[in-house]
């Protein structure tokens, strides 16, 4: 759409003043956020955060290197119990034991990107589904790791800084999350980016012109793997406790949902889908209260479903959502973005 | 003049006295009104149990029919969290922070109640009957956390001590799950063993993803068993039965409260778990209990939804908000979380449709007897056609 003259032109963070003024908006809106709602939304918030960065990091490895993985959970657990117990055992304070344990997911992601080099589509689909199945088998089965009993965070000081509250979490958060999407954008303007795409669009292709397909592959999955490990490692202090359970398949699938959903290949898509669906994930149990709509639904659910029926409608409407999307977007919601934007171009003529 | 005077001043006072009385009134309570919060999933891996949460659903709606206590409604307020404790997190906080809740009641699962533990304990709000046994709840002991539902650990020593003293079987073997859950029943088990002398003969665990028993079973087999306890999941319980059967081995089996809503598991084993002697906690659902059968008819009898199951999960829903009914009723009209929480503490050998409910002023040294609200079980034996028979009388027990 928009054409490039120069390669500094390509690289640049901002393309435009509007953006600049849009982005430094947004990040005053989220400065404010905390005192412009209730406590409840900044938990939303923050649980939306987390999804983003998970997001963002799976968009890299699905979205710009062509690779897909249904064991991203395993990652998010890696870095949730890396960074509790990092912090529990060594005494780590926590960013330095956020770091790590993503760091160590990042090692994981390394691993598994080894087969990757020779598994592609549902085969690697496959392998990727083990490993996440896996960890948390080994986790659950471990007395280290506090077993099916799972781990209590202990409190969280950053410097002289206790966080106690969700609002407190949220500072620290949001700058994590605005810094990782920096980075990813970065990422992908550089070499490193570059060959992610070509790979992409021809493996072979992109061997020939030079591409290390090792290298890259496999850093594909260790940057992926190191975003899901920090995404981890601050889900935990969310809940506040975890344990082996909470990292199951859905989880993953959810995560690989959110990249398709909100667009596959770009860094708006990551963090529109991650927003809509983790929001829908918290906030669709309330369709029943909505006014007719929920009414009718009940009632529908009474003559057609079973007694549990009328709380599974909101995987109903989840689902629907998710097919409606894939059916008249396949672009994602970006792509209705684009779309909308082509369609303004020439406002107001 | 003066009369319009003395008029705006008399409003000024009703004011200040009305936003007084405002502040001074509790959270999630008015003159007519007390909402009380709970979780339970009615979808995903534990929806079985969302029972629970309908049960306490119609006791509410039932105490509102007949008037409500001391003139106020019970506004029950219950949510879906699918057994994942961040949407356990979610919706108690919306709920919280939105509507405002006085106290909260049940709450199906152990990590989902974990997610939320320190939340509700920081805000010193009142949370009365986790549904379940686990050690978690009073250790450590917390000023507002009301647990009710026995400690599996309780259930193991009852029914080893009926096996080896009324049954005269010595060679006991637990299969158990490997999680708190199953490593409590292993404690209860060879703590009572230890008293008579003996040892277990055999510890299985059972991982949750396991779906393949005949391994377990071997091992059990090998090791002579004339008993088995069996603390598990109904699902691998029914499993564990059914490839025992199929291998010609053929123990006592025990289980504990979580298998012992008898037409339940005779429905999904087939009609092989006649014979099991399992704990439980509450009267059975056709026992000659007056307050039971007043639950039968008034609550499940006029609000349980059409297919709705007249069984244990459905009454337990209607047994863990049975003291925070009482403690409202005693606090008359002066309804605030510290009343409540010391009418708790003030609860003796309070009896409903369970075991006997007793707490004490938080002592943190001595957690079971101030804050484990009920410490006793019977036993019941499965009978063909789903029927329990009662095999003892209610046994309390000490921990540990």
């Amino acid at each position: 759409m928009d054409m490039k003259r120069s390669y500094y032109e390509d690289v640049q963070l901002f393309t435009s003043g509007v953006v600049v003024f849009w982005f430094v908006a947004l990040l005053l809106f989220l400065g404010l956020l905390p005192f412009l709602f209730k406590n409840y939304y900044v938990y939303v918030a923050n649980y939306m955060a987390i999804n983003v960065i998970v997001a963002l990091g799976l968009n890299l490895l699905v979205g710009y290197t062509g690779q897909i993985s249904l064991g991203h959970a395993g990652f998010f657990a890696i870095g949730a119990y890396g960074t509790v117990i990092l912090m529990t055992l060594l005494r780590c304070p926590f960013l330095l034991a956020l770091l790590a344990a993503a760091l160590i997911a990042a090692l994981f992601g390394f691993f598994l990107g080894l087969p990757a080099l020779r598994l592609e589509g549902p085969y690697l689909a496959i392998a990727t589904l083990g490993f996440g199945l896996t960890i948390t088998q080994v986790i659950g089965r471990s007395e280290f790791f506090g077993g099916r009993q799972g781990l209590h965070t202990p409190e969280l000081w950053v410097g002289p800084w206790h966080l106690t509250t969700d609002r407190d979490f949220y500072y620290l958060l949001i700058p994590i999350t605005v810094m990782l999407t920096v980075a990813a954008r970065n990422l992908i303007k550089t070499r490193v980016g570059r060959a992610f795409i070509a790979i992409r669009e021809a493996d072979i292709a992109a061997a020939t012109m030079g591409v290390n397909l090792v290298f890259y592959k496999t850093l594909a999955f260790a940057v992926s793997a190191f975003y899901a490990g920090v995404g981890g490692g601050l889900y935990a202090f969310v809940l506040r406790f975890i344990e082996p359970e909470i990292f199951t398949l859905l989880m993953s699938i959810m995560f690989l949902a959110m990249v398709i959903v909100g667009g596959i290949g770009s860094i708006m898509g990551s963090i529109v889908g991650a927003c809509l669906l983790s929001w829908m994930d918290l906030q669709l149990r309330n369709i029943l209260s909505i006014p007719y709509l929920g009414d009718w639904l009940e009632t529908l659910s009474q003559s057609y479903f079973s007694i549990t029926g009328v709380s599974n409608i909101q995987y109903i409407v989840f689902g629907l959502i998710l097919i409606l999307i894939m059916l008249f977007e396949p672009l994602g919601i970006l792509g209705i973005w684009l779309r909308t934007k082509r369609y303004w171009k020439t406002w107001p003529f | 003049m003066k009369k319009k005077a003395l008029l705006r001043a008399a409003a000024v006072v009703a004011m200040v006295c009305g936003l007084v009385w405002n502040a001074m009134a509790e959270e999630g309570v008015s003159d007519t009104e007390i909402h009380i919060g709970q979780w339970g999933p009615q979808t995903g891996p534990a929806a079985a149990w969302g029972s629970v949460a309908r049960g306490t659903d119609a006791y509410f709606k039932m105490i509102n029919a007949e008037g409500g206590i001391n003139g106020r409604k019970l506004i029950h307020h219950m949510f879906d969290d699918a057994y994942n404790p961040a949407k356990t997190k979610a919706g108690v906080k919306e709920l919280q922070e939105g509507t405002g809740m006085f106290a909260w009641v049940s709450g199906v699962g152990t990590a989902p109640g974990l997610a939320v533990r320190d939340y509700l304990m920081e805000r010193q709000i009142p949370w009365i009957g986790p549904s379940s046994g686990s050690l978690h709840w009073i250790d450590p002991a917390s000023k507002y956390l009301f647990p009710i539902y026995p400690l599996y650990y309780i259930e193991a020593k009852a029914l080893v001590r009926h096996a080896v003293k009324d049954l005269g079987l010595k060679q006991v073997a637990i299969a158990y799950q490997n999680d708190d859950y199953g490593k409590n029943g292993v404690q209860g088990a060879k703590a009572e063993l230890a008293q008579h002398g003996l040892q277990v003969v055999a510890e299985v665990p059972v991982e949750v993803k396991d779906t393949d028993m005949k391994p377990h079973v071997m091992q059990l087999r090998k090791s002579d068993a004339d008993t088995v306890l069996l603390w598990v999941s109904p699902v691998h319980a029914v499993k564990i039965v059914g490839t025992s059967k199929a291998m010609n081995f053929t123990p006592q089996w025990m289980s504990t409260s979580t298998c012992s809503d008898f037409p339940l598991m005779m429905h999904i084993s087939k009609g092989l778990w006649e014979g099991v002697i399992a704990a439980t906690f509450a009267e059975l659902p056709d026992a000659d209990h007056p307050l039971l059968q007043k639950y039968q008819k008034d609550a499940y009898g006029k609000f349980a939804a059409k297919d709705e199951r007249w069984g244990l999960f459905y009454y337990a829903g209607i047994l863990f908000a049975e003291p925070l009914v009482e403690a409202i009723r005693r606090c008359g009209q002066d309804l605030t979380r510290e009343r409540v929480v010391s009418e708790l503490e003030g609860l003796k050998n309070f009896r409903g449709i369970g075991g006997e409910i007793s707490y004490g002023p938080l002592d943190t040294a001595k957690a079971y007897e101030t804050r484990q609200g009920m410490k006793e079980v019977f036993l019941v034996k499965c009978l063909k056609d789903g029927k329990a028979e009662k095999l003892s009388d209610w046994m309390a027990i000490q921990y540990p």
